[in-house]
């Protein structure tokens, strides 16, 4: 049976299936080449740095999709939907090539015992995927779910290709006498139900169902470029350049930027490819607008949102047939199609990067449309405080830089100025724990345990200068060029062989984002050294400390820096019992202060704050007293959220270092 | 509009201020200087104004340390002209001060036409006396209106408004050209950030105008700076905070204040 041995109208079939490939593969082509164009309009960006690690990367997140696998429900669905597609659009392909070339001298896929079975048992899975995907929609959707007329056209579609080739079996099964085989199961399985039918009338039903297959199959390749299901081919590319496979998470410039992108994007053309690749990739499934604090907490972001409304505005304006030449009427990128409410939202925690299953990277758009706004002077009040003084001062508080280092007059310490004499580590301090009454005492007790384990510290004291970490994330990109400057200049004249940092989003900046030319010390945070010391049995412990306590991991030191057991360690060897909260590690949740948020105030009325919820999230735990931190900042705060949700009596937030000292104590 | 505004530096009570050993004048050793709060209000109302109706705004500083980072500022916010009078500004007294500025702008380097509005800060918090913008208006024989808060523009002319003490304003219509002593602007200074500071930096210039200083620099002579002596009179309240609430109450009634 050979299913182009008809004739339409006097067309022969070969002439059918030429015609109509022709068309899907024209159309196709050009939407491509259309989409390629749009993104070329975009700003240079280098993503074509070692290929190698990149195809790896690709393979890998692409066949395996571990990150599809972090949400339970869907994971193996979306899997098994992805290899059934796989085996179905080589066998698509297979058919086709034998139905446009008669003279080929290979089976058609259905004619191969193997693939028949093969195509079977995943037509069954994958339809057995669409049902629990289609109960997700109907009865358990997520509040984040697009239900979308898009989404269940697709799988619709999806659904009676399946059909289409299981039936397709079965009335080849009744044409060929109703001889159920192992080889074909399913067909073999409905073939009885339609045992009345002549073989002729069986054929014919068969090659019915083979054009209705293959027409689907073309108008689903001509439907995809246009659809959400443009992420089945954009995403692998996505993978492919995404940054993280090179560079550090942490680091937000752009490699080989040929404009100058200290103001940000004014405009859709003014973000890199990459960046507008993002939306062609983006299939709406929501894992960061689940991940995100600041959707959670009622801001108005939703970092889904970001990428699909950059998507949709580079779409509209930059394939629109006639363009406005006078710009009237062409919404504004920023104003109209994202609202700046949205992009101070963010904390820049990470969260929303590391679930993405495409790899997108949503934090570095959000900063470049910052970026803009602070080159427009558009900063809110407080902010533009905190900026000045940066530039005045080289400090958030306003204060001057002879004050840094006053915490040491009150520790009874001599600490060594590494500008002076050599050190072996020296400690960046850090606004925070240099300057926040709150944090001064924490600082006090770190140095001392320093000083009883024999380190050989030493401070740059008023040549410090703020790193410039959530400077960078506001979108001052000059501001931060110039602190970067002058810490390079007061770290030049210094001699030391690693430095060491109190605050997660300082130790970020130092080992991620300056460069150091050649001359890269060791950076590491202080959790990270006293898990040395101890370890190293150098910090004189007096006590076992008892009791169980939960730990908060920064953004900035797990997701961005992947420090997850240096800090666990310390507490383990004081003896503490760690009982982790539900999300921890790499889903540990945002404090609310990361991205310059601790200098903004909250505008909007919200039901609960990033801190309140993870401080209640810590209550649940039940018994378990001490929140346990290794950020400045997070001790800023979780102290307020105590406060305010009324937890003060019930737990204490300390700082890891706090707890050491305690250890020592006798 | 051609809009002038004067520009002060100030010391910067971020830092510790000291007396120097003379017992006389500041220990320069911490000392930093910063732009004078209403100045900056000067300059933000003076771009406004030129956003609003057009114009040109000019900023005019004496020297003094760090000024220069001061008129870049002024350049990467907006203002079309810089310029520096090299003639050090501490060692000029208020009215000496205001004679310069007026000799500057009489001698062509600041052109009084028609429609010019001279904007100095109306204090200085070194100098609370807030004078030389009237001195100014004086030595320029201009209508002058200090700690103003608002200026409009109203058919050639200007209304603004001046702020007394009470929470009491006053309009007034002003003919121009005139001198107006600037409190604060209609919006707080805006942003400006450092890639355009640095920007400027390298593409514009500072003009020097050199101008004679007045032969008597100074009227007053300081006989001794000092920092404020405690006069013993207070009174420190104990307690718990009803107590000191209770306290605080019954003194206020016992004086007649309530």
């Amino acid at each position: 049976m050979d299913p182009i041995r008809i004739s339409v109208y006097g067309l022969p079939g070969v002439g059918v299936l030429w015609f109509l490939t022709l068309v899907a593969f024209g159309v196709f082509g050009w939407r491509a080449w259309q989409l390629i164009g749009l993104l070329r309009r975009g700003r240079h960006e280098n993503r074509f740095d070692q290929i190698g690690r990149r195809t790896w990367h690709a393979v890998k997140n692409v066949l395996l999709q571990p990150r599809i696998f972090g949400e339970q429900s869907i994971g193996l669905a979306h899997f098994l939907t992805f290899w059934g597609f796989m085996v179905y659009a080589t066998c698509f392909n297979w058919a086709l090539l034998r139905g446009l070339f008669p003279m080929l001298p290979i089976p058609y896929p259905d004619e191969v015992k193997v693939a028949v079975l093969f195509l079977e048992v995943f037509s069954v899975l994958v339809l057995v995927s669409l049902a629990a995907a289609l109960a997700r929609r109907l009865f358990y959707a997520p509040p984040h779910l697009h239900l979308s007329f898009d989404a269940n056209f697709i799988l619709a579609l999806i659904a009676l290709l399946m059909l289409t080739m299981l039936f397709g079996s079965a009335f080849r099964n009744v044409a060929e006498g109703s001889r159920g085989t192992a080889w074909a199961p399913f067909g073999s399985l409905l073939a009885p139900a339609f045992a009345g039918l002549t073989p002729v009338t069986a054929r014919a039903w068969a090659t019915a169902m083979w054009w209705l297959h293959m027409i689907i199959v073309l108008g689903f390749f001509v439907y995809l470029p246009y659809s959400k299901h443009l992420h089945l081919l954009a995403a692998p590319f996505n993978v492919f350049f995404s940054g993280a496979v090179t560079r550090p998470l942490g680091d937000l410039t752009v490699p080989g930027a040929q404009e100058d992108m200290a103001s940000g994007a004014s405009r859709w053309e003014e973000l890199t490819w990459k960046q507008l690749l993002s939306g062609f990739s983006c299939a709406e499934c929501g894992r960061c607008d689940r991940a995100c604090p600041a959707t959670a907490s009622g801001y108005p972001l939703e970092p889904q949102q970001i990428i699909q409304k950059i998507k949709t505005h580079a779409m509209q304006q930059g394939l629109a047939r006639t363009r406005d030449a006078s710009g009237n009427g062409t919404p504004k990128l920023i104003g109209d199609v994202i609202t700046e409410s949205e992009l101070w939202a963010c904390t820049t925690c990470m969260a929303c990067m590391t679930r993405c299953a495409v790899w997108n990277e949503q934090i570095p758009i959000i900063v470049t449309l910052r970026r803009q706004l602070v080159s427009q002077g558009a900063v809110e009040r407080t902010v533009q405080d905190m900026l000045a003084n940066l530039t005045r001062y080289g400090n958030s508080f306003g204060k001057s830089d002879r004050m840094r280092a006053r915490w040491v007059q009150s520790s009874g310490l001599k600490i060594k100025d590494a500008r002076k004499e050599p050190v072996e580590y020296l400690w960046f301090v850090g606004d925070y724990a240099s300057y926040d009454p709150r944090c001064e005492e924490v600082t006090r007790k770190t140095a001392r345990i320093f000083a009883q384990a024999g380190l050989d510290f030493g401070l740059l004291y008023e040549a410090e200068r703020n790193a410039g970490n959530d400077v960078r994330r506001v979108g001052e990109e000059g501001l931060f060029e110039m602190l970067k400057e002058k810490n390079l200049q007061a770290l030049a004249k210094a001699q030391y062989r690693a430095i060491v940092t109190t605050d997660p989003h300082t130790f970020n900046t130092l080992k991620n984002e300056y460069p150091w030319n050649g001359n890269r010390v060791p950076v590491k945070h202080y959790t990270e050294v006293l898990d040395e010391l101890l370890q190293a049995g150098r910090v004189p412990l007096k006590k076992k400390l008892t009791g169980r306590v939960t730990y908060h991991d920064p953004c900035y030191l797990g997701r961005y820096n992947g420090i997850y057991d240096s800090p666990r360690r310390v507490l383990r060897a004081l003896g503490l019992e760690i009982v982790e909260m539900p999300r921890t590690r790499d889903r540990s949740y945002c404090c609310g202060a990361g991205g310059g948020r601790i200098w903004m105030e909250d505008k909007e009325k919200l039901p609960e704050r990033p801190a309140e919820n993870r401080i209640r999230e810590a209550a649940a735990l039940g018994d378990v007293p001490t929140f346990v931190v290794a950020c400045p900042k997070d001790i800023a705060m979780f102290r307020d959220a105590l406060k305010t949700t009324g937890t003060e009596g019930r737990i204490a937030v300390r700082d890891i270092a706090e707890l050491v000292a305690d250890a020592m104590e006798g | 509009m051609n809009l002038i505004v004067l520009l002060k530096m100030v010391p910067d009570t971020v830092e510790e201020l000291n007396v120097a050993s003379d017992g006389k004048s500041l220990d320069s050793e911490y000392l930093r200087f910063k732009l004078n709060d209403p100045d900056e209000h000067a300059l933000e109302e003076a771009l406004l104004l030129k956003e609003r109706v057009g114009g040109k705004v000019t900023v005019v500083a004496l020297d003094a340390p760090e000024v220069d980072d001061v008129l870049f500022m002024a350049l990467a916010k907006g203002a079309d002209r810089a310029v520096k009078i090299p003639a050090d500004q501490a060692s000029l007294g208020t009215v000496a001060t205001a004679r310069m500025f007026a000799t500057f702008l009489a001698s062509g380097g600041g052109q009084i036409t028609p429609d010019t509005l001279v904007l100095p800060g109306s204090q200085a918090i070194d100098d609370l006396e807030g004078e030389v913008a009237a001195y100014l208006g004086e030595a320029l024989s201009l209508p002058y209106v200090g700690v103003v808060s608002s200026v409009s523009p109203v058919n050639g002319k200007v209304v603004v408004l001046k702020e007394f003490s009470g929470g009491m304003r006053g309009e007034y219509e002003v003919t121009l050209p005139a001198v107006l002593g600037i409190q604060s602007a209609e919006k707080p200074p805006r942003y400006v950030p450092v890639a355009k500071v640095r920007a400027v930096m390298k593409s514009a210039k500072i003009e020097t105008a050199d101008i004679a200083p007045p032969e008597l620099a100074k009227a007053l002579v300081v006989e001794r700076m000092y920092k404020p002596e405690a006069a013993g009179r207070a009174q420190m309240l104990e307690g718990t905070p009803e107590d000191i609430a209770a306290r605080i109450a019954g003194l206020l009634t016992e004086r007649g204040i309530i």
